[in-house]
């Protein structure tokens, strides 16, 4: 520290969040790794004072899958991008669900390609101005915490860096969880994000996490009683916990 | 316990001033030699986080700390509170 993040980002909100998880864990510098691929999130491994691999786009994931298989003992963490994670690396997501790796992925969504200045990613919500969707994005948007429960993962939650309380218990219950925990955190990027999509100021977008936000069970429960959930709001919470078979464990 | 603003790393995002509720961040007026407006406090020690922490050995609040992104926010230890010299005379 200081960082490369802008003024306001999301990002190091993250990295607090994880790391306080990783004190509240126990582990130790000597057999704890971080992991990333490519994207301001995936700068977040070299500001921790632990051995980390910053690796290329998008692949992220089958380096932790190749330390995970080749040294059990260390606990392996993944910071990653949504489009490091769901574009360019979908494949490796998906298969690294599917094995049910023993590793914690935590996903900094902010919705587009920070990095390179703005381009649309798999996330960028519908209706939302990027470089390349300057008419506003009309594709599906892929739903990286409902992907990860239908992939395979064992431990899946979201929130937002509004949540920061919630996100690091969330983070905790993942690194706890024997496979793979995937915790996804919608972030702010005022930067490429905000500042085309009317939410120029950091706060602009937290009031926004903070009013669109909804409990997965409240979801649930109003889409029981028949009742629409506004299109513009996401669920937060628990996705899944349970107890899949699993690889890479520690050997002890 | 006292509350502290690291003004190097601080930038200025006002994150700290929309969560706390006790609203002892207030946005700041003016720039520092970084060019950076940082928030001001407003009598910290109404935060029970900074003054209760160490009497019931757990952290309470700590929002601020967690979502300030650049890890500008901290608590420092103050001397003991000693009695001030103050003599009644009979
Ligand atoms: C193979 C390859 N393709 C493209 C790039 C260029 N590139 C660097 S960062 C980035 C986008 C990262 O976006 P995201 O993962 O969402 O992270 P963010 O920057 O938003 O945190 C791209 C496309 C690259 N480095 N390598
Ligand atoms: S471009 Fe966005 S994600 Fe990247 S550092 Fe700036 S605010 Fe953060
Ligand atoms: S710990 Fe909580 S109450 Fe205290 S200053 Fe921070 S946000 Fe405010
Ligand atoms: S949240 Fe941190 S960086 Fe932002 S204004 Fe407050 S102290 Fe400064």
């Amino acid at each position: 520290m200081p960082h490369i993040f802008c003024t306001g980002c999301g990002n190091g909100t993250v990295i607090n969040c994880t790391l306080n998880a990783v004190v509240e864990m126990g582990w130790e510098i000597d057999d704890t790794i971080f992991i990333s691929g490519i994207g301001c999130s995936s700068r977040a491994p070299g500001y921790v004072a632990t051995d980390s691999l910053h690796t290329t786009h998008g692949r992220a994931l089958a380096f932790a899958t190749g330390v995970k298989m080749a040294k059990p003992d260390f606990n392996v963490v993944v910071f990653t991008g949504d489009g490091d994670l769901s574009a360019i690396g979908g494949n490796h997501f998906i298969h690294a669900c599917r094995r049910n790796i023993d590793i914690t992925v935590v996903c900094m969504n902010n919705m587009i390609y920070g990095m390179t200045g703005g381009q649309g990613s798999p996330c960028t919500p519908s209706g939302a101005f990027s470089t390349t969707t300057p008419y506003g994005a009309s594709e599906p948007v892929f739903d990286l915490a409902e992907l990860a429960v239908a992939a395979g993962a064992n431990y899946v939650a979201r929130w937002t860096t509004y949540h920061v309380k919630e996100l690091t218990k969330a983070i905790k219950a993942g690194m706890e969880t024997p496979g793979l925990s995937f915790i996804e955190s919608v972030t702010q990027c005022p930067t490429s994000f905000g500042r085309r999509n009317k939410q120029r100021q950091p706060s602009d977008m937290i009031d926004h996490m903070k009013t669109h936000t909804i409990l997965l069970s409240k979801k649930k429960r109003l889409e029981e009683a028949g009742q629409k959930v506004p299109d513009d709001y996401f669920a937060v919470g628990e996705f899944a916990r349970r107890n899949r078979p699993v690889m890479g464990v520690k050997n002890k | 316990m006292k509350l502290i603003i690291d003004e190097s790393r601080c930038k200025g995002c006002n994150l700290c001033t929309l969560v706390c509720p006790y609203n002892i961040f207030q946005e700041g007026s003016e720039l520092n030699s970084k060019g950076i407006v940082v928030p001001s406090l407003d009598r910290p020690g109404r935060c029970t986080n900074c003054r209760l922490s160490k009497l019931y050995q757990r952290r309470l609040c700590g929002v601020c700390q967690l979502i300030c992104p650049d890890q500008a926010i901290h608590w420092v230890e103050e001397e003991p509170y000693e009695p001030l010299g103050v003599v009644i005379e009979f």
